[in-house]
């Protein structure tokens, strides 16, 4: 069977690069191996919080010239990457996904009540101009009763030393209590089912008015919102003060929303989606892929005139390590990364970890190599490739969805 | 080659691959109707931890699981999920099956012997105070439909219409016709007779067919399961020595075949596992390499949605029914959101699944109706019942309505057949 | 329950809160004296919580030391009956397998090993390969030979645990997290301790006639502040933890011990040790596990049960032996893994003062017998010891199943994975509303109601002492999800937020130090995806700018 493109992965960055040859006309097909790490978003993208220095960052698009050659933003091109960065907003709203941007980082609360910058933010995350900014006076603190995956605590003592006062309170209602029957499964993405009704909503919205004071804010988990962002909007609507939403232990309702809104998008445009099947290797001649092979379709190659690598990293099986070393399980493709088991950590967790940093090797047109000898109908793109230690620097979705987006215009460029 | 030092990682059913992600509890169709489920990481890789110290730590509850396999279509991790399920029910459970469940269990028992007495055995479960009995004796839920057996099995019509030609046909196939076909929707089988001969393929019967046992594994009457699959692998390898392929029209009977013979019953099927061959990709296949032309109805119109049963989702082999049925000129079809139908062989059957299922189905019905299609295109006979007994919607099966939309006449000339 | 001591005046002082202290600390109360035991951590916190849990039959010592293996089958019975809850009854195998022929450990040696084994009193059974492999099926199968003795699992948190809460039913104060900063001495005589509190810095001085230096290696410098010596050597062993249970029976090696050579199933995962290095006493406070010793453990692992090789390693982590010369003499030329009672009054002249030391886990019960006969004779105390007979509190009974019905009408897995963990005294555990059976930890089966149980009964200071008394955050995701979720209600219970912030950090930070050892293939995976949620979504990083 063939396609125009086949991509390899499921996330953000498969499924950006995927929407945008779809949307182009081009016959695309994903093959994702599971769900990606977009199900554990934090409600919000980041383009670069951190520069690899430490240096923190309030214009991304402007501090990108500080980064080195070896970062996929400076290999495709500072002007491309701003490029990208600028038509981001546009293309996920054409998906139905809204997201509130500026040039300048935001900033948005993690469920510790830590303050963290970020470049778009989901409509589920509150997100700032400032750190000091302050929506209210007082805060009303509400979780659901038995809701382990959300700290009210953490929030407060964070809100205090801003000068406001909080007061946290659980909400209990029969519906949601029947979740916590089962031991394991309140979560915030199965609360989000219940809250998709309208009835439930209503009352968790009543009760939210009774027992408020003469508070002037509010802030809510992130669990509404399991289909689309209707439920969202509502309660927004609803509740009669200012919302701020913080982000909840996995699974992640932004994250998975967006996922499903994402794979929606991809196959209204035309494109195939394989879930749950894996590439297990491919035909390689002439410096070029032929075909791909899976584990679902056994022998049966697939074939396409372009391929694309979007396969994440470690956790998304992109990266592979084993006893002795760091490998490109899919391809075999070159990477770069330590030999020596030591160096791949830091003693601290909390650490910059030198693993999250590597990737594949690629040259400028983000065209990775095998034995040292490119792959010319071959893109990487998103968190397989090396140059980027995303989670120190805050670039994780930046990387993702504007390599997949520069991957794309090649591909129709050629 | 040998292993090398923890290069692998490797556990029963990739129980240790898991890494706590959470994720397969965020697409279980079970959890999102039912509270007594433990759900996927609970009955699945958590569970099995503690079931590995001891059987004290069984939950019979995981037995709500559905088997509808999307927890390993969506775990990043290639977790078999689904599977460590269904091996702790027999490693663990201490299981006698209920008469009920013996009863569903048993499709092709049961079919051999309502199919000479359809009409009565139609009349009869369709009756309220058989239904009643079903219901308050055996817990089989009153509100279901039965699906409806057949006067004439397969095989026979087989036998008597079918079998004298096939000798003509140089190129030739085995069919795994499963219970279905040959007990309740002869006309599927019949269907794939006539297009795999105007495609220029003969078809044969395997020597012995036994059910395939995926009712028998759900109701946990594995050791029946095992012996009925060990006569159907002897018989396909049998069928496979000249080189020839087994294919199938049920999704549910070629996944257990494949997959489910060696990861919950144990059984090396690696003979026969790559010979087995859902029939739509086998047509694609042909289509592809020029090893048949195929001539379809001018005139042909139709809308069809398409769902995408579990089961097909987990093969993946849904790409070829896409493809095939976009070669239908005046063919329009529309992708349904991929949900679960909530029938799941017997699993809906049972009274105190009943309204679970329905709940678990709804999404799709919804969907369905709102989509309001000529007919609902999908692989899968026990969704078929489902969709049919929930909505007002026809289900075809993508080989039917290829043999309604292929002019078969010229087909066999394109073919010389 | 006695009502604990409310003045400084004690009739013991028990230095050390490992098993050996806890276990004194247990008998002295139980023989009616006033006890305090003070700790510079948690319990459990030194060699008592890193080793195998190895419930020896005795066995492992019964050809070179049969005096140990004497020590060992009598313990071994005497614990099964009263730690009923702490112990497993795995039964475990001494395989010979073939290269064991060329150094001379064939089956003439198990015949050996046999006849001494039976001379010590262990019950010893030969098996052919074809019965061992039955019996464990993950079994080198290349194995010769088997002999079937009865070994076992002991989980080492709990015992120490409960003979901590005995203790204090029986009237003895409890210090943890209060550090030794002086050996009060009056001329040749020990009159008590002086300790700082380390959570608020403050220091206090307690009294009594007879001081026990049970602290295991840092018992040296225990010795060293009351003016003695006490020759010891710091002897480090690795083991790593698999992430389940690989094996239901102890496997050794029918031969002379050497490294890696015993895989113990205990709960829910298996453990393979250990080495034997000797280190200075500078590094017993930060033991790690070398890259070296990981290879080792998986090599030699792999020859007891070849799956080993391809089994997920969950973390790895060394405990530091405190092996001491059995002589007094202070060269320390004889080493010996045996139990070493001093009473320095008689060694040094120095008066009120009993060094316990040396001996195994095994035998922690007997040494605190030993050292508390000691302390009586000293006070003139003249009761028995009852610690062979008397249960330990939540050992009343072992059946599991029994247990959680008498308690519950449908007893949920983590209700019966408790009882598990504390025995009868899961009646404690109160559960009653859905909440208080929800899950904390989904690896471990640990309830909201454990923990809580645990928070308010266990003397619990932050989540890894939680860890040490219910298995939070032990299992595959190591603290993901449930060191938050814990955290959340510490936090709610104490309502000092920002401590337990801090609590969070360490407890993923201590996670780390046995997770990197071992952090490729998934563990590195899910190293990342926890790397990841800390980060981005909870916020915990190090910032350099807040």
């Amino acid at each position: 069977m063939k396609f125009d493109t086949i991509i390899i992965g499921g996330g953000l960055s498969a499924l950006t690069c995927g929407i945008k040859l779809a949307k182009a006309g081009r016959d695309c097909l994903i093959i994702a191996s599971g769900e990606s790490a977009l199900s554990f978003n934090s409600g919000s993208f980041g383009l670069l919080s951190r520069l690899p220095d430490g240096t923190a960052v309030e214009e991304p698009l402007k501090a990108i010239e500080q980064l080195p050659s070896s970062h996929p933003y400076v290999k495709i091109g500072i002007d491309n990457t701003r490029r990208y960065a600028a038509s981001a907003k546009e293309f996920f709203a054409d998906c139905g996904i809204s997201l509130r941007g500026t040039e300048r980082n935001l900033w948005r609360y993690t469920s510790s009540g830590k303050m963290k910058r970020c470049w778009l933010a989901m409509e589920d995350t509150t997100a700032f101009v400032s750190r000091e900014d302050k929506v209210g006076d007082k805060a009303l603190i509400v979780t659901v009763k038995g809701f382990q995956d959300f700290f009210p605590g953490f929030v407060a003592e964070s809100l205090e030393k801003k000068g406001i006062s909080c007061r946290c309170e659980s909400i209990e209602l029969d519906e949601l209590d029947m979740l916590r029957s089962n031991a394991s499964e309140m979560r915030a993405t199965n609360i989000a089912l219940t809250m998709e009704k309208d009835k439930i909503r209503k009352s968790f919205v009543k009760e939210i008015s009774r027992i408020r004071q003469d508070e002037d804010m509010l802030i809510l988990p992130q669990i509404f919102g399991y289909e689309d962002t209707r439920a969202l909007e509502d309660i927004r609507k609803a509740v009669g003060m200012p919302v701020t939403f913080i982000s909840t232990l996995m699974p992640s309702v932004p994250g998975i929303r967006t996922q499903k809104m994402l794979k929606k998008a991809f196959e209204a445009a035309g494109g195939t989606l394989m879930m749950g099947d894996c590439v297990t290797g491919a035909v390689i001649e002439g410096g070029k892929i032929k075909s791909v092979l899976t584990s679902n379709l056994g022998s049966y190659g697939l074939e396409a005139d372009n391929f694309v690598l979007a396969t994440g990293s470690f956790f998304g099986k992109g990266l592979a390590s084993d006893f002795t070393k760091i490998y490109e399980p899919v391809l075999g493709l070159d990477v770069d990364a330590s030999e020596k088991r030591d160096e791949w950590y830091s003693s601290s967790f909390f650490d910059r970890q030198a693993f999250i940093g590597f990737g594949v090797k690629t040259d400028n047109d983000l065209h990775p190599s095998r034995d040292g000898e490119a792959i010319s109908n071959l893109y990487a793109a998103g968190s397989v490739l090396s140059g980027a230690e995303s989670l120190y620097e805050g670039s994780g979705a930046g990387v993702a969805i504007i390599t997949a987006m520069y991957a794309a215009d090649k591909i129709l460029e050629g | 080659m040998e292993t090398k030092m923890q290069e692998k990682n490797i556990s029963a059913n990739e129980l240790e691959q898991c890494v706590k992600c959470t994720v397969c509890t965020a697409y279980c169709p079970v959890l999102k109707v039912s509270v007594i489920y433990p759900g996927p990481k609970q009955s699945g890789p958590d569970g099995e931890r503690y079931r590995l110290k001891s059987s004290l730590f069984m939950d019979n509850n995981i037995k709500y699981c559905l088997n509808c396999k999307r927890c390993e279509v969506v775990c990043p991790s290639g977790v078999k999920i689904a599977d460590i399920i269904h091996s702790a029910r027999e490693t663990y459970g201490r299981q006698i099956p209920k008469v009920r469940d013996f009863i569903l269990a048993s499709t092709d028992l049961m079919g051999s012997v309502a199919s000479p007495f359809a009409p009565v055995v139609n009349a009869v479960t369709g009756l309220g105070a058989t239904k009643f009995v079903l219901d308050k004796v055996m817990a089989i839920d009153h509100r279901r439909t039965f699906p409806k057996y057949s006067g004439t099995k397969f095989e026979t019509w087989f036998r008597k219409e079918a079998a004298p030609v096939q000798g003509t046909f140089k190129k030739r196939v085995s069919y795994f016709h499963g219970c279905y076909v040959n007990y309740n929707y002869p006309q599927l089988g019949k269907d794939f007779v006539t297009l795999m001969n105007a495609l220029g393929v003969g078809v044969d019967l395997l020597e012995k067919e036994r059910c395939c046992g995926v009712a028998k594994i759900s109701s946990g009457m594995f050791d029946t399961a095992r012996k009925h699959a060990r006569i159907n692998i002897a018989s396909m390898e049998k069928a496979m020595s000249d080189g020839r392929k087994v294919l199938t029209t049920s999704t549910t009977c070629t996944l257990t075949m494949k997959d489910e013979y060696p990861d919950i019953l144990g059984l090396d099927n690696t003979s026969v596992k790559d010979g087995i061959v859902l029939a739509i990709r086998y047509i694609y296949e042909m289509l592809e390499k020029g090893e048949a032309k195929i001539a379809f109805k001018e005139g042909y119109r139709a809308r069809a949605a398409y769902h995408v049963p579990c089961h097909m989702e987990k093969m993946g082999l849904s790409i070829f029914t896409r493809k095939l049925l976009k070669m239908i000129p005046g063919m329009e079809l529309v992708s349904l959101d991929s949900n679960c139908c909530g029938i799941a062989g017997t699993y809906g059957f049972k009274k105190e699944n009943y309204a679970r299922s329905q709940a678990i189905g709804k999404a799709l019905f919804d969907n369905i109706n709102a989509v309001n299609p000529d007919f609902v295109a999908c692989e899968c006979e026990t969704c078929k019942w489902q969709i049919e007994m929930s909505t007002a919607y026809k289900v075809k099966n993508p080989v039917s309505i290829l043999a309604e939309a292929v002019d078969i006449e010229k087909t066999k000339k394109l073919n010389n057949a | 329950m006695i009502p604990a001591q409310t003045t400084n005046d004690f009739d013991v002082i028990i230095i050390g809160g490992g098993i050996t202290g806890t276990g004194t600390a247990r008998d002295c109360a139980l023989r009616g004296l006033r006890v305090l035991l003070v700790e510079r951590d948690d319990i459990a916190t030194g060699a008592t919580g890193r080793n195998h849990g190895l419930l020896h039959s005795g066995a492992r010592y019964a050809v070179k030391d049969s005096e140990s293996a004497e020590e060992c089958i009598r313990e071994n019975t005497i614990l099964r009956k009263i730690a009923a809850h702490c112990v497993e009854d795995t039964q475990g195998l001494f395989i010979t397998l073939p290269e064991d022929e060329e150094i001379g450990y064939g089956l003439d040696y198990q015949k050996q090993f046999i006849d001494a084994c039976t001379r010590a009193g262990i019950k010893a059974t030969a098996m052919d390969p074809r019965e061992a492999i039955a019996m464990e099926p993950s079994v080198n199968p290349a194995l010769i030979g088997a002999v079937q003795v009865p070994d076992g699992s002991v989980d080492p948190f709990r015992l120490c645990s409960a003979n901590l809460v005995d203790a204090k039913l029986h009237g003895a104060k409890v210090l943890t997290y209060h550090e030794l900063v002086e050996i009060i001495r009056e001329g040749d005589t020990v009159r008590g301790v002086r300790v700082r509190n380390k959570t608020t810095g403050q220091t206090s001085a307690y009294f009594a006639p007879v001081t026990v230096n049970a602290a295991g290696i840092w018992g040296h410098q225990v010795a060293e502040m009351a003016g003695v010596h006490v020759g010891m050597y710091p002897a480090k062993g690795a083991l790593l933890i698999f992430a389940h249970r690989v094996n239901n029976v102890v496997i050794n090696r029918c031969r002379k011990s050497a490294d890696g050579d015993i895989l113990v199933p205990g709960d829910t995962v298996s453990v393979i040790g250990t080495t034997s290095t000797k280190i200075p006493f500078e590094e017993c406070d930060d033991v790690r596990v070398t890259p070296e010793e990981v290879d080792l453990m998986l090599r030699e692992g792999s020859r007891l049960a070849p799956s080993l090789m391809t089994t997920r390693v969950l973390r790895a982590y060394a405990g530091v032996r405190p092996l001491v010369s059995a002589d007094n003499d202070p060269t320390g030329r004889n080493i010996s893994r045996g139990i070493v009672c001093l009473d320095h009054e008689k060694r040094d002249g120095l008066r009120g003062f009993i060094t316990i030391t040396g001996g195994k886990l095994m035998t922690y019960r007997l040494m605190a017998e030993m050292a508390t006969d000691a302390v009586c004779e000293k006070l003139g105390v003249t009761v028995g010891c009852s610690t062979a007979t008397t249960p330990l509190p939540g050992s009343e009974s072992s059946d599991i199943k029994e247990i959680s019905k008498k308690l519950w009408k449908m007893p949920t897995i983590a209700q019966k994975a408790s009882v598990g963990r504390v025995g009868t005294r899961a009646s404690q555990i109160k559960a009653d509303d859905r909440f208080e059976r929800s899950l904390v930890c989904e690896c471990e089966q640990v309830s909201v109601a454990e923990v809580r149980s645990a928070m308010d009964n266990l003397d619990v200071h932050n989540l890894v002492d939680l860890r040490r008394r219910t298995r939070v955050g032990m299992g595959t995701c190591q603290g993901q999800l449930c060191a938050c979720r814990a955290a959340g209600l510490l936090g709610k219970n104490r309502l000092c937020v920002k401590k337990e912030r801090e609590d969070l950090a360490s407890f993923m930070e201590e996670r780390w130090k046995g997770l990197r050892p071992v952090a490729w293939g998934d563990a590195l995976r899910g190293a990342e995806l926890s790397a990841w949620e800390y980060s981005e979504v909870l916020g915990f990083d190090k910032e350099d700018e807040q």
